[in-house]
């Protein structure tokens, strides 16, 4: 059982800048995962808690240890590879035993954690086997079974369901999760699925370019997204993000998003905003005969985003997927499957106010953001 | 299909110019005495005897350049392996500058004509003490060796993935303890054909053994030099005996000397 702290690492690979300044608390029984696209510096920062790479700077400090300068066997991990680097040359059995083995434990007991372990993750006949007799998704667990077994303080993943094929991949992922809960062991886990991501962790970091963008729930990285980056790069379809212009303070001070009946955050001082809205935040109104032809706000209505034309429709199973354009913006919003709509149709779109989510058109940066989001 | 037809005649008498001499010598050395010297030659010997091999054996010196091509190709199978082996391990490893060089440098030594340096080479060994024994020989075949030990230890180590190493870090392991643990077993194959191919290369060599040695001479470098006065089957039966460890042990070794070219073989 152990907290994690990484403190300002900086790792540069030549030229390359793969871990700059990076800050990161990982709390007792924890699961973190470190989420971002290829290049952004989350293997790495693994293999530096690890102690597979040295850093160049800053501070690893593991069960309140600073581990910084201790090899891999002396900092309390265990860790899963994206290849499994399960041994070739030994069965299952050994396989599993050899941290144990490593640790000298005494045979009878080497026995009883192995066979636990191994009914744990459902490889229990497969302990005289070969690795090469196994299947990928057989191999994937005697890994992990690997790892457990030494019941170590912190538990890395580096990820490991990404070979696995689709269907295979969601069945691990539910075992996974009630696994580790049960054994509440200190997780980091690195992926760049960010399906993965929300559905484990406890907690996700979201890296780009060796930096960390955002730290938060998956709720909160998923419904108030630190920039522009993580509010594209979670979710699927991405958050849709309009430019929208600031009208002049009213009587009441308050400027308005034009044509769109929101008010704008206070203190921007900018003239352009951006808008941003999930797929699902967003309640498609077909317009017909008595409806506001402009956009605006009406008292009956609420925030309208009118005179989209709906460009494609995408039927899929659940619901539909539309893609309008609004004043030459294209955009995304999920339509219920019984709602009639065709290329050319003339929507409205009603914006749910509360999951409207402001971005500096410059910086990319979330605008008046919510309390509990670390932004590096 | 011209080009096959070619190809395959082409393969077709390479072969045959190596194995022709090699099946001559073999039924030869089978023969009885009279055999051998007669002609025309049968396919198969004729009796088959022991005959000619029993005497090759009894010739004063055979055992001897036995016992002694036996020694130096033992000492340079473990040397050349010593060596060779943390090389390989090394390039396989780590990227260092000058590794390009460093390779290129390494075969360059075969380039280097044995003969220009037997001579300087006798002389160092003269002024060590060690002129005519098995250990002088023996050093100049790992040097012979060498190259290839580290090379193809480097393509053994660059197969086993880093991560296997890691894995064991990771598990408790100290570099070394991973190194014996998981690389090595994974290795072995492969190592030990290299292994064979130093034993091949030593036992094979004559002209260094020659030029440096007198008295304890290596079983090539005495063969060759009683080859103007040795009869017929002594020479068949002496052909044959040298030739027999290296077909029998690259038979066997094929495999891992295939997966090395990238030939996949079942």
């Amino acid at each position: 059982m152990a907290g994690i702290v990484v403190q300002e690492v900086e790792k540069t690979f030549g030229k390359v800048k793969a871990l700059d300044r990076v800050s990161l608390e990982v709390g007792d029984g924890e699961f973190v995962v470190l989420l971002g696209p290829s290049g952004c510096g989350k293997t790495t920062l693994l293999r530096v808690v690890a102690g597979l790479e040295e850093t160049d700077r800053g501070r690893v400090i593991i069960a309140e240890r600073d581990v910084t300068r201790l090899p891999p066997r002396q900092r309390g991990i265990a860790m899963v590879f994206q290849n499994y680097a399960v041994f070739p040359h030994m069965t299952v059995f050994e396989n599993v035993a050899f941290g144990l083995r490593m640790q000298r434990v005494p045979e009878p007991e080497i026995t009883r954690r192995v066979q636990r372990m191994a009914e744990l993750v459902h490889i229990g006949e497969l302990l005289d086997r070969f690795p090469a007799q196994l299947s990928g998704g057989q191999r994937q667990r005697v890994a992990m079974a690997r790892a457990l077994a030494v019941e170590p303080d912190v538990l890395l993943m580096d990820e490991p369901l990404s070979n696995l094929d689709a269907l295979l991949r969601l069945e691990m992922r539910a075992e996974l999760k009630k696994l580790l809960s049960e054994l509440e062991t200190t997780t980091i886990y690195v992926t760049h699925d960010q399906v993965e991501a929300l559905s484990l962790a406890d907690r996700i970091a979201v890296m780009e370019a060796g930096r960390i963008v955002q730290v938060g729930t998956p709720m909160q990285i998923y419904h108030e997204p630190a920039n522009t980056f993580v509010g594209r790069f979670i979710g699927s379809p991405p958050m849709n993000f309009l430019l929208v212009r600031l009208t002049p303070p009213g009587p009441d001070g308050v400027r308005q998003a034009e044509d769109t009946g929101l008010a704008a955050p206070a203190g921007f001082a900018s003239d352009e905003i951006l808008l941003g809205i999930r797929p699902e935040d967003l309640e498609v109104v077909q317009t017909g005969p008595g409806t506001a032809a402009g956009g605006g706000e009406s008292p009956e209505t609420g925030p309208r985003l009118a005179g989209c034309r709906v460009s494609v429709v995408e039927p899929l199973g659940s619901h539909q997927l539309v893609t309008v354009e609004w004043k030459g913006q294209p955009l995304k919003v999920t339509a219920p499957v019984d709602m009639h709509l065709a290329p050319g149709d003339t929507v409205g779109l009603a914006p749910k106010t509360a999951r409207v989510r402001w971005m500096d058109p410059v910086s990319g940066n979330a605008v008046g953001g919510a309390a509990g989001n670390a932004v590096a | 299909m011209k080009t096959r037809w070619w190809g395959w005649a082409a393969a077709a008498a390479i072969s045959l110019w190596v194995l022709l001499p090699l099946y001559l010598i073999t039924v030869s050395a089978f023969s009885t005495q009279e055999a051998v010297y007669g002609w025309p030659k049968t396919a198969a010997p004729q009796p088959v005897s022991l005959e000619t091999l029993r005497f090759f054996f009894s010739v004063q010196g055979v055992w001897h350049g036995i016992r002694n091509s036996l020694l130096a190709a033992v000492a340079t199978v473990v040397l050349s392996a010593l060596l060779g082996t943390p090389a390989g391990y090394a390039l396989a490893r780590w990227a260092f500058r000058g590794q390009t060089a460093y390779r290129m440098l390494i075969l360059l030594t075969r380039a280097f004509p044995l003969v220009i340096l037997s001579i300087p080479l006798a002389q160092q060994f003269i002024r060590l003490g060690i002129y005519d024994t098995v250990l002088a020989v023996a050093l100049v075949h790992t040097a012979l060796a060498l190259p290839f030990s580290v090379l193809i230890s480097a393509s053994i180590f660059h197969g086993i993935p880093r991560e296997l190493e890691e894995a064991a870090w990771t598990l408790g392991c100290s570099r070394l303890q991973a190194f014996v643990k998981v690389v090595a077993p994974l290795a072995l194959p492969g190592l030990a054909a290299a292994a064979v191919f130093a034993f091949v290369t030593s036992w094979n060599e004559v002209f260094a053994a020659s030029i440096l040695t007198l008295r304890e001479r290596t079983l090539t470098a005495y063969l060759l030099s009683v080859l103007g006065e040795a009869p017929l089957p002594f020479r068949f039966a002496g052909g044959f005996f040298l030739m027999v460890p290296a077909v029998v042990f690259l038979f066997f070794i094929r495999r891992y000397l295939f997966s090395l070219w990238g030939v996949v073989s079942r």
